[in-house]
């Protein structure tokens, strides 16, 4: 343990006094706390007591997702487990959270801490936290703004993530699969299931070549992007062998796990690949923390996906979903498009992905929808998309590249009036995907959904 | 009017930021046109035959150093293609192969192609965002950067674009991207064909179709239409 200097004594003093009047104000005290006290001591993280066991979750997509999971389990086990659920995910809201878990002297009150990581934010916080485990979901193209490309992002990961950190890594990721190679890593990866593919259909595919000879790469399978299992016809590199190997049973909603040559089932929480990729990380996470496979059976059998990311309620014999799909990221998008478009029954579409920080004073940049494969939502079951937005104009366009016909589409400036738009002539469900931060507008939104199903019923009644 | 062949350099690589849109949308406006897709390890099909218009998108620092690479043996016939008038349409740092050099932040040195007399200097720990109004030949530009370079040099006597608001070939240059003959180079992402489509009707105009007509004209006119009040509102935040 690293010597507390007087600075840090004094700055771990002023941020808990800055975090009781933030919570006696009734505000979130998740990151100012902790910004404060690494301003005044840029060496904090590195001087206050951690918990005995640290896992860090960090990667593109379903970073929060496997969080939460990982927490819901342990604490589902009498885990008292320190966490940022509540706020940020940068170094300042991880130095709150320790703020948080530790006593006036800097005492870490509690033994084990789940910390979701921001990936650029690796090289601020790994020279200071020393995960046991560090989990790594994914690496995917994200906002062009931050994270600019999977290379950028790989680089800083790999660079940051401490020799002694236990990795769990994605196999069927040919990207994040390759950090910090020196590691002890478990592999974890959904074994080929009937809906795989061959050749990537989706727009962007960053693993196409050899990295090592820049052979094109041959897929034994292809899940979406560059998810899968690939390997070089010319050289010796292929996706590395899984240690924790899932079968699928969608009909009995089962996920069967082979490790260590046994093997074990769990519930599945979700029905979207994405989702289950999400359980698998976790699970693997869990076993190897070492939870037995009853613990986890029994905890997983209790969790939902938060409602905030996803909803479903029927009126009046129409399902009405609430989606959110993830505004600047053209691979979260891509993969709820895929969901709507794999969905059954005649749809209808209400998009409401602006960019809400954008609006106010600013143009947002729109490259991503050239990267998002909007052709999934070019099916004869869409028979109507609403698109609504300051921004819907781009979208109409992109749309049209897409396939769309022209006639589906209906544009409109104010996302609250897309309902007003729903033909619900025939229709079985209702979509409505929504950017992360209009979460809110996409409940108003779904309230007036029901109000038109409600309408449209007593007007044929 | 010959055969219009369109040559899409290194794509598995040089396609970030959706900048490949730029080739669909031209595909979708010319459906006549042949798209040429060259790999990484492919001969070009420039050094065996005329192409109408060469493209490369952006791409990772790493890419940039396999293109130059690839793209060096070749040096000349580029040279040729360009006094011959084919159209080159770079976006993103798929332009900076084509300058002397990309310096990174030690000091070392990736030589490029030397085509143009700038420079590139990386600087990975600042993304640098931003919107950008311009004006070529009478035509109002939008477009959108997001990079970690900047190029630097005179681009006085081969700059592309006017910039009216933002930034040019470095913060504080008022003079966008590289033109000699038909070749366009910008830092401009995120397709700049489809933001701008009234330069894509001249690119279009360069390839030898006198009277182009757009695809999905006026959806994409009233896309840029709005685009383009937004980026004249002088309160609109450009950074």
């Amino acid at each position: 343990m690293k010597k507390k200097t007087l600075r840090f004594q004094l700055s771990l003093l002023i941020s808990n006094l800055a975090m009781h009047m933030q919570k006696l104000l009734g505000m979130n005290a998740s990151y100012f706390p902790g910004k404060l006290a690494i301003k005044l001591c840029p060496d904090f993280l590195g001087q206050i007591e951690k918990p005995e066991t640290i896992i860090c979750v960090t990667g593109t997509n379903g970073k929060t997702t496997v969080c939460n999971m990982i927490l819901d389990v342990l604490t589902d086990h009498g885990y008292d487990v320190l966490n940022n659920k509540a706020g940020s995910n940068i170094n300042a809201g991880v130095a709150s959270s320790l703020i948080a878990g530790s006593t006036i002297t800097g005492k870490a009150k509690k033994k084990v801490a789940v910390f979701e990581i921001d990936e650029r934010s690796s090289k601020l916080i790994y020279p200071y936290i020393q995960p046991d485990f560090a989990v790594c979901t994914n690496l995917f193209r994200d906002s062009i703004h931050r994270n600019a490309h999977p290379e950028f992002i790989f680089n800083i990961i790999s660079g940051s993530f401490p020799k002694n950190a236990h990795l769990i890594l994605n196999a069927d990721d040919l990207i994040s699969s390759a950090l910090s190679p020196e590691n002890k890593r478990t592999y974890f990866s959904i074994a080929k299931l009937d809906s795989d593919l061959k050749e990537c259909i989706n727009i962007i595919n960053d693993m196409q070549t050899c990295p090592n000879c820049h052979e094109t790469l041959s897929w034994n399978y292809i899940r979406y992007h560059h998810i899968g299992n690939a390997y070089c016809p010319t050289c010796s590199f292929a996706s590395p062998p899984s240690d924790y190997i899932a079968s699928l049973d969608f009909s009995s909603h089962t996920v069967t796990i082979l490790a260590y040559g046994k093997e074990e089932t769990y519930p599945l929480v979700s029905s979207s690949i994405f989702n289950t990729y999400n359980e698998i990380t976790a699970i693997t996470l869990l076993r190897e923390f070492g939870l037995t496979k009853e613990q986890i059976f029994a905890s997983l059998k209790k969790l939902n996906i938060v409602e905030s990311r996803y909803s479903s309620e029927t009126v009046n014999g129409i399902e009405i979903v609430t989606h959110m799909a993830k505004g600047q990221n053209p691979i979260a998008c891509s993969c709820v498009f895929d969901y709507v478009r794999q969905e059954s029954g005649q749809k209808e579409v209400i998009l409401m992905l602006d960019d809400v920080f954008d609006r106010d004073g600013s143009s947002e940049i729109m490259t991503w929808i050239y990267d998002a494969d909007f052709e999934f939502l070019n099916s004869e079951l869409i028979h109507r998309i609403i698109i609504s937005g300051v921004r819907s104009a781009d979208y109409k366009f992109r749309l049209l590249m897409a396939g769309v016909p022209e006639s589906k589409l209906i544009c409109t400036q104010k996302e609250i009036d897309a309902p007003n738009h729903l033909s619900l002539n025939g229709t079985e469900k209702v979509f409505i995907l929504h950017e992360l931060y209009a979460a809110e507008e996409a409940m108003r939104v779904k309230d007036k959904v029901k109000e038109a199903i409600q309408n449209r019923r007593n007007s044929n009644v | 009017m010959s055969e219009i062949k369109i040559e899409v350099l290194y794509s598995e690589y040089a396609n970030l930021f959706g900048d490949l849109m730029n080739i669909h949308y031209l595909g979708k406006c010319i459906p006549q046109a042949r798209i040429i897709y060259t790999g990484l390890n492919d001969i070009p099909a420039f050094t065996k035959e005329t192409v109408s218009m060469i493209y490369m998108g952006p791409m990772t620092e790493h890419q940039q150093e396999l293109v130059i690479q690839a793209l060096l043996p070749y040096k000349e016939q580029i040279q040729n293609c360009i006094a011959n008038n084919t159209v080159f349409l770079l976006t993103g740092n798929a332009m900076e192969t084509f300058e002397a050099y990309i310096e990174n932040e030690n000091g070392s040195r990736i030589m490029g192609l030397n085509l143009f007399p700038t420079y590139a200097k990386r600087d990975m720990f600042h993304r640098y965002n931003s919107l950008i109004l311009g004006e070529y030949q009478g035509i109002t530009l939008v477009g959108f950067k997001a990079q970690f370079s900047h190029s630097y040099g005179d681009n006085y006597h081969c700059y592309f674009y006017k910039v009216l608001r933002g930034d040019g070939l470095y913060p504080g240059s008022q003079l966008e991207g590289l033109h000699k003959n038909n070749f366009f180079g910008t830092y401009t992402v995120g397709p700049f064909l489809v933001e701008n489509p009234l330069f894509t009707k001249h690119l279009i105009k360069l390839m030898g179709i006198s009277n182009p007509v757009l695809a999905f004209e006026s959806s994409i006119m009233e896309a840029y239409r709005k685009r383009l009040e937004e980026f004249q509102n002088p309160k609109l935040r450009f950074h």
